[in-house]
């Protein structure tokens, strides 16, 4: 006999009214905007994956029996790295293949560039960039093939083999050109390595998914729980007439998996629609290529599965108490306690957590692997807390709103939890990202440029031609042997003390480069790039995972207030017609929110707080206090985005309520 | 018995329904009336008129003497809590409130200390046949046990009107007895008077008086001595 669920199903959806479209409609968009939330941070995963992949090419295997010799350099202009990327072919060798974004290898003298430097060559002074390079016009563009990012600034110059820039000199040598320069022969482009300035992006794109996934399922759940008083008193109905659990479950987890689903495709969609625009979100090296962005068929259709699925999940689960007890929940008998353990568990994750972390550097996985059991074991403490915090509020409530209030929030803990969760999450993201600027200590290289030279000697020698060559150039500027040792980190070389602005830098920086013998001349930004390139990155993350964890926090809030008012449309009716004012009933919504936040909000707001103040100990670094600012700034924005999108459900509750007399219907 | 509440020539439309054509109707202290008719026939919206829930197109709305129907909804609202009870087939109480918190929101809402609206509402529980159940929850109760509630919170301030609506309509028929009863004896004995629309002529001949209604008139009026 064919199953009844799927007609039934569709019957009972067609037949929901205008209130059951209402709460379809709310699931279906918090469902595309999860969906949206979490195809883009896979974009970002997988495209920072993508794109550093994409520089592996400039750092090429070696060969010994290579065919040309690659070498790496990194030059700064304005404090913004250009990646040199110097080629020879090797004389009786066989052609070496073209590197990605060239049609052919490049012959000696030639120089092509990215179209953003190519841009810059014309903006700026040819003292200050141009003069770097071997001529005064690059022979071609790079193709985005041998690109990250379109806004790299990178050229590729093919050089004789004696060229100083290939030569052995030109090779890491200092302390700070980890990353930065490289020289090897090699027979092609087949690298692995990628560039510093993309090295940690996926990673720290990964850190971000594991703090933003959590809310994501927050607010899936929430859509999965819309109309689930309705829902639960519909099904409780047919239970009684019959219906078997499975047959309850399997109707409910159909009708809010196919809303999910048409809620995710839209997100789907959206995302598709957004590519363009998303891929001008600046992260790490600059704006993405939108190829970079997409994450390919497979993927989109594993997330749009995936967020249907969790709110199919989210909707059964809500209705395993009606196929269980259909009396209890028709009649609502049954106060949704919270048992003691949930603060046990909590504990033990912070024990756990505690133990792991003592003393050890953690590798990204691992954070953010413990990032999620901390959520977990807040998941499991946060419904407790929300019950204390209900009935010792109820305990001491002398007005009917906060009455109210502290009955809900001790009556349905775990809903009350969940209006708030996003925020409270939240706060502890903004709270470690915020603070937690990591960053150098006590180094300052404004202002100098240093040259490094084969030998102590030489450096003497290069001083007073340092000082020519800056005087020819219009640089006033101090030079030595040394900066303390600094800038050089340990070689021999020259250092300026250039007076003026970024541009008598740049200038400076142009003008020394006969000096390197193969070595590019450099500034502080060179020096400070392996750090920047981290905490930039961290800064950027964190700036962004505050942003769509507030907006995803914001967009639960005023779910969860909707679907409430919907679902309890008749009492709040009823009470009206009696003459209980809208503001009691208004204040009675806000309060079941505003609770819980200050106190759990708070909570892990300074939990952030004191983990980010720990790891900038750890790391002998300060806090950032502006970042303490930008923390408070969040936290109050963050609050006042969730009051008002509990706010915006007002006007629902004033239309749900304007005819009392429906309420009696 | 004097006059408490009276409505005078109500009319109503909703569209071209004619839901009351000219309907007189008055209830005194300690009066009882019961509203009957079939579905539809206007039965409802003279007891929503009369409570100052509808506005009605035509004809007044007196309590005691006093014009309520032309009053803005700020005043209707505060007449309603102050003045007037209700109760209500089901789901009136809220479900997270103990029952003596549900007794006691519209004490509070007066402005009344939490502790003396809370103790003021315990004085109900054992006159309505409710001892011991003052911290249970609605979702605790039977159905006849959480009417008893509403009853108590109707009463609570004192109302010089209860208005009930079919208050026995998702009860059994002996526990729907048990509640009119109630309801009207209680009333009584605070000097309230009672509207109540019902399907049930049961029910109805629990009260004092009767009003038959179809398509928005009184097509027959009943009165009984003794109830």
């Amino acid at each position: 006999m064919r199953s009844p669920v799927l007609p039934l199903t569709w019957h009972l959806a067609k037949s929901s009214g205008r209130r059951g479209l209402q709460n379809h409609l709310l699931a279906a968009a918090a469902a595309a905007v999860g969906s949206l939330v979490l195809l883009t941070l896979l974009a970002a995963y997988l495209g920072a994956g993508a794109r550093a992949d994409r520089t592996a090419w400039r750092t090429p295997a070696p060969d010994r029996h290579g065919t040309a010799i690659e070498a790496l350099a990194t030059t700064y202009v304005r404090d913004e790295p250009i990646t040199v990327v110097s080629l020879a072919q090797l004389p009786g060798r066989r052609t070496t293949p073209a590197p990605p974004g060239l049609n052919t290898f490049p012959k000696q003298g030639e120089w092509y560039v990215s179209p953003a430097l190519a841009k810059l060559l014309r903006a700026l002074p040819s003292a200050q960039l141009a003069y770097r390079f071997p001529k005064s016009t690059p022979s071609g563009t790079i193709g985005t093939a041998g690109l990250a990012s379109s806004d790299e600034l990178v050229a590729v110059i093919g050089r004789a083999p004696t060229d100083p820039a290939v030569s052995k000199s030109a090779d890491a040598q200092g302390f700070y050109d980890e990353g930065l320069t490289s020289r090897a022969v090699v027979s092609g482009f087949s690298g692995t390595r990628r560039s510093v300035f993309t090295v940690d992006d996926q990673s720290a794109v990964l850190l971000g998914v594991g703090l933003l996934v959590v809310p994501v399922i927050v607010l899936a759940s929430a859509a999965g729980r819309l109309g689930a008083a309705r829902r639960e008193q519909r099904l409780a109905a047919l239970r009684l007439a019959g219906a078997t659990p499975r047959q309850i479950l399997a109707m409910s987890g159909v009708e809010a998996a196919a809303v999910g689903a048409a809620g995710a495709l839209t997100g789907a969609l959206a995302y598709g629609a957004l590519l363009p625009a998303l891929a001008e979100v600046p992260y790490s090296i600059g704006t993405w290529y939108t190829g970079q962005l997409w994450v390919g068929l497979p993927w989109v259709v594993a997330v749009v599965v995936g967020v249907a699925g969790l709110i199919a999940v989210s909707a059964v689960s809500m209705l395993r108490q009606v196929a269980s007890s259909p009396l209890g929940v028709a009649r609502q008998s049954d106060p949704r306690r919270t048992r003691l353990v949930r603060l046990v568990l909590f504990l033990a994750v912070l024990v756990y957590i505690r133990v792991s972390t003592d003393g050890r550097t953690l590798k990204p996985g691992t954070l953010v692997a413990l990032m999620l059991l901390f959520y977990g074991g807040f998941w499991m403490f946060g419904p407790w807390v929300v019950d204390r915090l209900g009935r010792i509020a109820g305990r001491f409530a002398r007005r009917p709103a906060t009455l109210l209030a502290a009955r809900r929030l001790s009556d349905d803990p775990r809903g009350a939890w969940r209006t708030v969760s996003g925020l409270v999450l939240a706060g502890f993201v903004a709270g470690f990202f915020t603070v937690g600027h990591l960053g150098i200590v006590g180094l300052d290289h404004r202002g100098q440029v240093a040259v490094p030279t084969a030998n102590a000697a030489d450096a003497r020698h290069a001083v007073g031609e340092a000082r020519r060559l800056l005087r020819a150039a219009g640089v006033d500027a101090t030079v030595g042997t040394s900066d303390d040792g600094i800038l050089l980190g340990g070689m021999d070389g020259v250092v300026a003390h250039v007076s003026g602005g970024p541009d008598r830098l740049d200038t400076a920086v142009t003008s020394l480069q006969p000096l390197g013998a193969g070595r590019l001349p450099y500034a502080g930004a060179y020096a400070e790039a392996p750090d920047t390139s981290v905490t930039d990155r961290l800064a950027q993350l964190g700036t962004a995972t505050l942003a769509v964890s507030f907006l995803i926090a914001t967009a639960s809030a005023g779910l969860t207030a909707a679907a409430n008012v919907l679902d309890r449309r008749r009492t709040y009716g009823l009470l009206r017609l009696s003459g209980t004012p809208l503001k009691v009933l208004d204040r009675a919504r806000v309060r079941e929110t505003v609770l819980p936040l200050l106190v759990l909000a708070g909570g892990t707001t300074a939990t952030g707080l004191y983990a980010a103040v720990q790891v900038n100990k750890a790391a002998g670094s300060t806090i950032s206090t502006s970042g303490a600012v930008q923390l408070a700034v969040c936290v109050t924005l963050g609050a006042l985005a969730m009051l008002a999108a509990i706010g915006a459900s007002r006007p629902l509750l004033r239309a749900v309520t304007a005819d009392p007399t429906r309420a009696t219907d | 018995m004097s006059t408490v509440l009276a409505g005078v020539g109500l009319t109503k439309k909703y569209g071209s329904t004619t839901a009351l054509a000219g309907v007189d109707v008055e209830v005194g202290t300690r009066d009882s009336l019961a509203i009957m008719g079939p579905s539809g026939s206007g039965k409802s919206t003279l007891l929503h008129t009369l409570a100052g829930i509808i506005r009605p197109d035509g004809g007044q709305v007196l309590l005691r003497g006093e014009r309520i129907d032309d009053l803005g909804e700020n005043r209707l609202s505060a007449l309603r809590r102050k003045r007037f009870g209700f109760v209500f087939q089901s789901g009136q109480l809220l479900p997270e409130l103990p029952a003596e918190e549900n007794v006691a929101l519209p004490l509070m809402l007066e402005g009344l200390p939490r502790a003396q609206a809370v103790e003021r509402a315990r004085r109900w529980f054992a006159p309505l046949g409710l001892d011991g159940l003052e911290r249970r929850r609605p979702g605790q109760l039977s159905g006849g046990q959480a009417q008893r509630v509403a009853i108590a919170r109707a009463l609570a301030v004192a109302p010089d009107v209860v208005f009930a609506d079919e208050p026995t309509g998702a009860l059994d028929q002996a526990t729907g007895t048990e509640v009119v009863r109630l309801l009207t004896s209680v009333t009584r004995e605070q000097g309230a008077a009672l509207v109540m629309v019902t399907h049930d002529a049961e029910v109805a001949a629990h009260c004092d008086r009767i009003l038959q209604v179809r398509d928005g008139r009184i097509t027959n009026y009943s009165q009984f001595t003794a109830s």
